[in-house]
């Protein structure tokens, strides 16, 4: 391997670390949650175990590209892994001690997203530096590749390696295992960098602190809006409004403050053009539904169909399969059509599919189109598309930038994407359990015996949670159709449209 | 004057040595029944440390209880499925028992069915309870003087029969003799902490429970749930 091709293997191998951690708990919440003191109705508490992750990662990511030009790729890349391995040991120890509750279990999440998320632009930020010219891009897209990968690989590989670590912890065995990644993955860029990686440039660029406050409290405040304190009663709880007004207040002076007072970290030229912005917001709305494929499918798993912990993450084993399948029927068919029709197209697949899960019976994974499980072939679909729409927009919004911003174009679709997931989660979720809630009512169960009353109202849960899952999968689908619309409206009328072969010569 | 000395010395000796004689644990035991059978409220938490408890076919995790005496208590027994963890409320007012299973109403219990559940109560009965069953333990043996939750509380440890596990909780059977650890008050004499260690899991099994004994006639509210 290569002196530029190890240091920026093992980066990559990091963040891919970081990504897998994102959704990871997804398949294991239920026992998190349990060995934290919280019971199966007060599910809503859990929330904060997946956004608080997301929360750290949005925070840390436009933050630790501009710092490490200060001091340095590789020094500010280790200490993001270490920060992320404490998150981990954090996690791993909720609930060992009565001071280790919930909120000790979300801190940890939190400072994992921390240093899982300052991962990214440092990542991309190294491959800027380790290469040049068209091998700079394909750097940047393998990055890009590996964050997305970890994501969506989250939940099944949770799921694995609990089972496989059954006698060794379970959940807690994914968290410590993470020390000794993080230890190989920093130590070893440390060790391989030496000097093939860029020296620190000049200090032209600080950490924004103030940035970073502005926009942790945004997000914090935003996160507290959408917390649904008693879905019982209510979709939100009694600061929606207030702190919904402050996160919007924190989160417009952030945007301002960038814009206008800081040397911003999106280029004015760049923020200006309607398919920059456009694929910006596209790629927020598409997080938002794919956080549903992520999250909502696994827990339909466990809380519907009655699957194991192993089982619902390999329930999402057909969508992993499509998004790679997207993605390299994307790249072939992006040659000949262009990238915001291609995206267009994908992200039409998955609304399609997402139409077809708002369908779903109890039973429906016993419905068979020939020798495939009808729900598999959804599944896939939905992958597909994702996978088909999230390489596409990425390279349409690097075809709109100059070579040297390419890492902090790539930046910021994953902080776009990342953003809607918080987001789209922390909504879904009011929204869902609310619904859930509404559905279900307060049954009278009245059977002989306790096993066969439990029985009963877990046939219930089943059926309210289907139904709100239901609905939840028919506003992923109108998401993925808005995001269609978005592309086209961002992208009409430009050379973009265009097939390749047909752009005009910039 | 050699002589003297001594003499002199072996009185200091013996005066400061005095307070190091450990205290009496059997005492030490009598007295924290004496006190527990005073109590009119109580609330209790008990966490399964080691083995498998099953209750009415489910996994005991642990349970959280407030008590009324003679007879009203409040529990919420956190209990395991698979590796989802459910709360199911009891409460026992005015001689009737109330289950609460999640999302759903709360329901009277009656005949066989209300007595399927423990009733927290009797745990601190003056006549079958801690009270009566404390003092019975075998060989008790002063441990040491620890601070819990701020409090300097006598640690004792002893061991109890089958038959005074039994009449503690019906629910527990031991197969055998069940050590157990007992933290009393130094200034109170209440019982604050107790841990059990014996062969009274599920099919004979070892097993260990801990109890934390908190809020010792403090305000607790249990009322009749309306269904």
């Amino acid at each position: 391997m290569s002196t530029r091709a190890l240091p920026l293997a093992l980066a990559g191998a990091g963040l891919f670390v970081a990504a897998l951690d994102a959704y990871v708990v997804v398949t294991l919440l239920p026992a998190m949650i349990g060995d934290v003191g919280l019971t199966i109705e007060r599910l809503e508490q859990a929330t904060p175990i997946v956004s608080g992750f997301l929360a750290g990662y949005v925070v840390a990511m436009p933050l630790l590209g501009a710092f490490s030009d200060v001091r340095g790729r590789v020094p500010v890349y280790a200490a993001c892994v270490a920060v992320f391995a404490v998150g981990s040991a954090i996690t791993a120890t909720a609930g060992l001690w009565p001071f280790a509750g919930l909120p000790w279990l979300v801190a940890g999440r939190f400072v994992q997203g921390l240093g899982g998320g300052g991962l990214v632009p440092l990542a991309l930020a190294l491959a800027a530096d380790l290469y040049a010219g068209r091998a700079r891009t394909l750097a940047l897209g393998a990055v890009a590749g590996l964050q997305e990968a970890g994501s969506v690989l989250g939940p099944l590989y949770g799921a694995t390696v609990a089972a496989a670590a059954a006698g060794l912890g379970g959940w807690r065995f994914v968290f410590w295992l993470n020390l000794g990644l993080a230890l190989a993955c920093g130590a070893g860029l440390v060790l391989a960098s030496g000097t093939s990686t860029a020296p620190p440039r000049a200090a032209l660029a600080s950490i924004d602190w103030t940035g970073a406050v502005l926009l942790a409290a945004g997000l914090g405040l935003l996160v507290l809006a959408l917390y649904p304190d008693d879905p019982e009663r209510r979709a939100t709880n009694a600061l929606f409004v207030p702190a919904g007004i402050a996160s919007l207040v924190a989160l417009g002076a952030y945007g301002w403050r960038q814009l206008r007072h800081l040397e911003p970290l999106i280029p004015h030229a760049l923020l200006r053009t309607r398919a920059f912005a456009g694929a910006m917001l596209a790629n927020v709305v598409i997080g938002a539904a794919l956080i549903v494929a992520l999250v909502d499918v696994p827990l339909l798993g466990r809380l519907v169909f009655n699957l194991s912990q192993l089982d619902s993450g390999l329930l999402l084993t057909q969508f992993l399969i499509g998004v790679p399948v997207g993605a390299v029927v994307g790249g072939v068919i992006a040659s000949r059509v262009a990238n915001p029709v291609v995206a267009a197209l994908g992200i039409a697949i998955s609304a399609a599919a997402f139409l077809q899960m708002s369908g779903w019976r109890a039973d429906e994974l016993s419905l068979h189109v020939g020798p495939l499980r009808q729900a598999d072939l959804a599944l896939a679909g939905c992958g597909l598309g994702f996978g088909l729409v999230i390489a596409p927009l990425t390279a349409a919004v690097l075809a709109l930038t100059r070579g040297q911003t390419h890492g902090l174009a790539a930046s910021l679709v994953v902080l776009a994407r990342t953003l809607g997931m918080l987001v789209g989660l922390s909504a879904l979720t009011a929204f869902g359990l609310h619904r859930f809630h509404q559905i279900l009512g307060t049954p009278v169960l009245t059977d002989p015996d306790l096993r066969s009353r439990v029985k009963h109202l877990e046939q219930l849960v089943a059926a309210a949670f289907l139904q709100e899952y239901r609905e939840i999968f028919m506003i992923a689908a109108g998401l993925c159709a808005l995001a269609a619309a978005v592309i086209v409206i961002a992208f009409s009328g430009r050379e973009t449209m265009a097939a390749p072969g047909t752009r005009r010569a910039s | 004057m050699k002589r003297l000395t001594a003499c002199l010395a072996a009185v200091v000796l013996v005066a400061c040595g005095g307070d190091s004689a450990p205290p009496n644990a059997a005492r030490i035991l009598r007295d924290g029944a004496a006190a527990m059978a005073q109590l009119r409220t109580v609330s209790a938490t008990l966490k399964l440390t080691k083995g498998t408890i099953t209750l009415q076919g489910f996994t005991l995790v642990g349970a959280r209880t407030s008590v009324r005496l003679p007879a009203d208590s409040d529990t919420v027994y956190t209990v395991k499925e698979q590796d989802v963890t459910i709360g199911l409320e009891v409460v026992i007012a005015g001689g009737h028992v109330f289950l609460h299973v999640p999302f759903s109403t709360f329901q009277e219990l009656t005949g066989r069915q209300a007595s399927t559940f423990p009733d927290m109560a009797r745990l601190f009965d003056p006549s079958t309870g801690l009270p009566a069953v404390i003092p019975a333990g075998t060989a008790p043996k002063y441990v040491s003087t620890d601070q819990l939750d701020g409090k300097a509380a006598y640690q004792v440890s002893t061991t109890y029969t089958p038959e005074q596990v039994h009449s503690l909780l019906a629910e527990l059977s031991s197969s055998g003799p069940v050590a157990a650890r007992v933290w009393v008050g130094v200034s109170d004499h209440l019982i604050r902490k107790a841990v059990l260690d014996g062969p009274f899991g599920d099919l004979g099994h070892e097993a260990a429970v801990q109890v934390d004994i908190t809020n010792f006639n403090g305000a607790v509210s249990i009322t009749s749930p309306s269904p």
